[in-house]
């Protein structure tokens, strides 16, 4: 899977977006708050605060990975900015069934178009949250709109990462994974 | 109370569902929503459509939040009317902007139906 296109996108939403300005000679660098930037804490709060408040279930890390027997649901939200790279959410068909189920309140039986939506947007979600985290981040960081995917047997592969978190989910008895990976860092 | 007619601008249709659904428990009721997948759909609307309050999303393809919120007010569309945005942006800046854009209020996905409350319902029913 290649997360060329969705950062380029997040690249120029950036731009269009309503690029922050900064004073001449102003330089802001992100490598001074890689500890905070790659906190593996903050993926889990965002986590947790996403499906607290839209989907009124709490998420706990788990440990076992997600089952992948059926065909996956993956959403990719890139950034771009003094960091690039993406958040991936992915899951199963009957995990992605349920979150749009408790997004909307309907009943799905298929992943048809109201589902693929309901997963971009929590990963979109997950990824403002995500950055929010850390203001630096947030402020020097723009988001693509997010891109899903479904599928069978396909495999998230980035080149030498600055850092990478990838995460296991477990809510009632579903469960799901959340990556961020950065490949650019200034 | 009288009723009140939102347009809620988003390109995730159950994004606007759950905009919905959240004025409807922040007590906005009576409400009569009109929707639009982008700024472009949202400003064709509002040619023709009255509204009492505007909802929209910043990060959208073809033109986003903040362009749509220039444009309202670059063609006289819906004078007075309060513009909400609802986003994933947070920071400082996005805010600053999209009140120097004309914005009136600022919510952070995820929301919760108080800080809808919190920030939308005085601007419809002003003390």
């Amino acid at each position: 899977m290649l997360l060329n296109g969705v950062r380029k996108a997040a690249i120029a939403n950036r731009r269009e977006g309503g690029e922050i300005e900064m004073e001449p000679g102003m330089a802001v660098s992100l490598r001074e708050s890689l500890p905070q930037v790659s906190d593996p804490r903050n993926l889990d709060a965002s986590v947790e605060e996403v499906f607290q408040l839209m989907l009124g279930v709490q998420c706990r890390r788990d440990g076992a990975p997600a089952a992948r027997d059926t065909e996956s649901v993956t959403a990719v939200v890139g950034f771009g900015g003094l960091l690039s790279g993406a958040c991936v959410f992915s899951s199963n068909q009957a995990t992605a069934l349920e979150i749009a189920a408790l997004m909307t309140g309907m009943e799905f039986h298929e992943i048809d178009d109201t589902v693929k939506d309901g997963i971009g947007e929590i990963c979109n979600m997950l990824a403002g949250a995500w950055k929010g985290k850390v203001p630096e981040l947030a402020a020097n960081c723009g988001l693509s709109v997010p891109a899903v995917i479904t599928g069978r047997d396909y495999r998230l592969h980035v080149q030498a990462p600055e850092f990478q978190l990838h995460h296991l989910y477990r809510f009632k008895e579903s469960s799901f994974d959340v990556t961020i990976v950065c490949d650019g860092l200034q | 109370m009288s009723e009140i007619r939102a347009l809620i601008v988003d390109d995730s249709s159950v994004m606007r569902k759950i905009v919905e659904r959240t004025l409807r428990q922040a007590g906005l009721d009576p409400l009569v929503v009109c929707e639009a997948g982008s700024g472009t759909e949202g400003l064709e609307l509002l040619k023709t459509r009255q509204v009492d309050l505007i909802l929209s999303d910043i990060n959208m393809p073809s033109m986003d939040g903040l362009e749509f919120l220039r444009q309202i007010h670059a063609q006289n569309l819906a004078p007075g009317v309060p513009v909400v945005m609802i986003t994933t942006e947070s920071s400082e800046e996005h805010v600053k902007q999209a009140i120097q854009a004309g914005a009136r209020g600022y919510i952070r996905k995820p929301f919760t139906a108080e800080q809808v409350k919190e920030r939308v319902l005085p601007l419809v029913h002003p003390a």
